[in-house]
């Protein structure tokens, strides 16, 4: 047990989440560099009961998981409930490069990375899990460009008609309506409403619906894409946490995002359906004419890195023409590198 | 369970060798027959049964359970960890990886004390000895030593399935579902794919039953040798169960298992 202790020694802290602590660290068994989660023990309550079920979700499904957009897990190890998981490295997020204002965005750009995003969320929903917390943040990219769906811990196998699901899942601003209306049974249509959200906000820059509570998010909602009626939606006004709220018409999609093309607007109009069973699925939003028409999506270690991580890899030389490629040429998707 | 068994660890890593069996219980080998480390292990499923059963846990949970358990002893010695500590814990893990309601590590010792003392004094002539604490430090041994793969799938879900093909008989499933119970007592879990082992035990239940779905049977596209090794793996269970008074017999039993040296208290 010491010897997987000593096995990763901690370059730097990373961050800090409400269950758990990242740190970088490099596997001195490999000499690769990951990231190493440890999860908090929480109350003294939450520690009697043993290893945290965040973790452990993480784990069972992780463990079953294996796909190029989906964050690997490499290495568990700890002793009672301290526990530490280890993952994959990736540089940035998509939350950093949103928020980097130095980053300029380009149509190839936004289409690489709902590419990738749908690929790892179709091997998803194909193995019946619901990840259920989609956001910018947990979306995560390494320094070739390769994104991977990460953190798990509200991950769940759906598809049983038994089981009876909590509603409170979800940051806020990507929740589907159908969860702020309480609905117990639901399906992949909460992670591609949330994936609607995250390509608004790829394209505006700023967070799409930035509820302050989650009434406010219907009525910003709605206000955008039209209250629903029984007509549009049935079953709506049978909802646990149902309330009516005043008739608002939706407002022209092409208004919103001025710089999308029709394809694009037909993509977000599929993913932000209001009615979950109209909302499209992985499979359909793939098959999607904005992903065979132009201009092609960016190759992933063609893809703009955001300043912080810029600096750093500066003074690795062999990066630094990669780099500097990618700075001066922002428009590097059109060209085509044998 | 959900996904996809193929690519699953299940399948991948933890569909065993006969042989790879037989070697890591060398050990224990030397101590006991054969046949008492059959029963021990027939002992200790069924004290996952019933504590499951407390614990009014859905039988998926108590299989899983178990499974988890023989995987253990499948790599370790009995005396690496005493298997009624272990028991309770694969029951805790298995209830946290299933996520039908978590049972608190507190319930969970007081219902082993309450099982212990009421259905197995026969083999337990003094109280459950073990505190949440223990159940903590053994569930990290339990999780390292199951490789991490927690997912473990079923012969009940394809049971399920195979009765609608062959058309809804209610008695065919209750007899074939416990049939399945019952082989959680042998190896055949750790050796052979749960479809598989459906298969076997729809087969054994409709010959106790008299029924004659011979030509549904021969239609399957499945190796009917390994149907028939697994049979023969659960009826040698019935024949030894015949003659085995595990009342009478277990206390020795369990007198003679390899157990943990006594670490000094801490």
């Amino acid at each position: 047990m010491e010897d997987r202790l000593r096995r990763y020694e901690k370059i730097e802290f990373l961050g800090e989440g409400q269950f758990a602590t990242v740190y970088k660290a490099r596997d001195t068994h490999s000499d690769n560099i990951v990231a190493v989660k440890k999860i908090k023990i929480g109350s003294r309550a939450d520690a009697k009961d043993g290893i945290h079920r965040t973790a452990l979700r993480e784990i069972k499904l992780l463990q079953e998981l294996h796909h190029q957009n989906i964050i690997g897990l490499l290495d568990v190890f700890g002793h009672m409930s301290n526990v530490s998981l280890v993952f994959d490295f990736m540089d940035y997020d998509m939350e950093v490069v949103i928020k980097d204002t130095s980053i300029v965005l380009s149509p190839a750009n936004i289409k690489s990375y709902m590419l990738q995003t749908l690929q790892g969320l179709e091997y998803l929903h194909n193995n019946w899990i619901l990840h259920r917390d989609l956001k910018p943040n947990n979306l995560l990219v390494n320094s070739e460009g390769i994104l991977k769906i990460g953190d798990f811990g509200l991950a769940k196998f759906f598809g049983s008609p038994n089981r009876v699901y909590t509603h409170q899942v979800v940051t806020r601003w990507y929740r589907a309506p159908e969860l702020l209306y309480g609905a117990r049974m639901y399906g992949t249509s909460v992670d591609i409403w949330a994936l609607g959200c995250i390509l608004a906000e790829l394209l505006l820059r700023v967070p799409f619906l930035p509820g302050e509570t989650d009434l406010d998010q219907l009525t910003r909602i709605f206000s955008v894409m039209g209250t629903p009626t029984e007509e549009s939606w049935p079953g709506l006004t049978l909802l646990q946490d149902y309330i009516q709220f005043k008739p608002m018409p939706s407002q022209p999609l092409r208004h919103i995002f001025s710089a999308a093309g029709d394809d694009l607007l037909h993509l977000i109009s599929s993913l932000l359906t209001v009615n979950p069973l109209g909302r499209c699925t992985c499979e359909q939003a793939l098959q999607m004419e904005y992903f065979s028409n132009k201009p092609a999506p960016t190759p992933g270690p063609q893809l703009p890195l955001p300043s912080s991580i810029n600096r750093k890899q500066e003074e690795r030389p062999s990066l630094k023409r990669k780099l500097l490629d990618a700075v001066d040429g922002g428009s590097l998707a059109k060209k085509l590198i044998f | 369970m959900a996904g996809n068994f193929w690519q699953s660890s299940h399948y991948q890593q933890w569909l065993l060798d006969k042989q790879d069996l037989v070697r890591e219980r060398q050990l224990d080998l030397q101590v006991l027959s054969e046949e008492e480390y059959q029963k021990l292990f027939i002992f200790f499923s069924n004290f996952i049964q019933i504590l499951g059963e407390h614990l009014k846990l859905r039988q998926q949970v108590i299989a899983t359970a178990t499974v988890y358990f023989k995987r253990f002893y499948a790599r370790n010695s009995l005396k690496y960890i005493d298997p009624l500590l272990l028991a309770p814990t694969c029951v805790g893990l298995a209830s946290k990886v299933e996520e039908f309601g978590v049972i608190s590590n507190s319930r969970l010792i007081t219902t082993c004390s309450t099982v212990v003392k009421n259905k197995f004094s026969y083999a337990y002539t003094t109280d459950f000895p073990y505190r949440t604490n223990n159940i903590l430090e053994c569930e990290f041994y339990l999780l390292e030593n199951l490789d991490c793969c927690l997912i473990v799938y079923q012969p009940y879900r394809p049971l399920i399935q195979l009765i609608q093909d062959i058309g809804n008989d209610e008695q065919l499933f209750s007899l074939a579902w416990r049939v399945v119970n019952d082989s959680l007592r042998t190896d055949v879990c750790l050796l052979y794919p749960p479809y598989q082992i459906a298969i076997a035990c729809l087969e054994i239940a409709c010959v106790i039953l008299g029924k004659d779905h011979k030509n549904w049977f021969a239609e399957l596209s499945v190796d009917i040798e390994k149907i028939q090794e697994i049979t023969r793996y659960i009826i040698s269970l019935f024949e030894l169960w015949k003659t085995y008074e595990e009342k009478k017999d277990i206390q020795a039993l369990l007198a003679k298992m390899p157990k943990p040296k006594q670490s000094p208290s801490r």
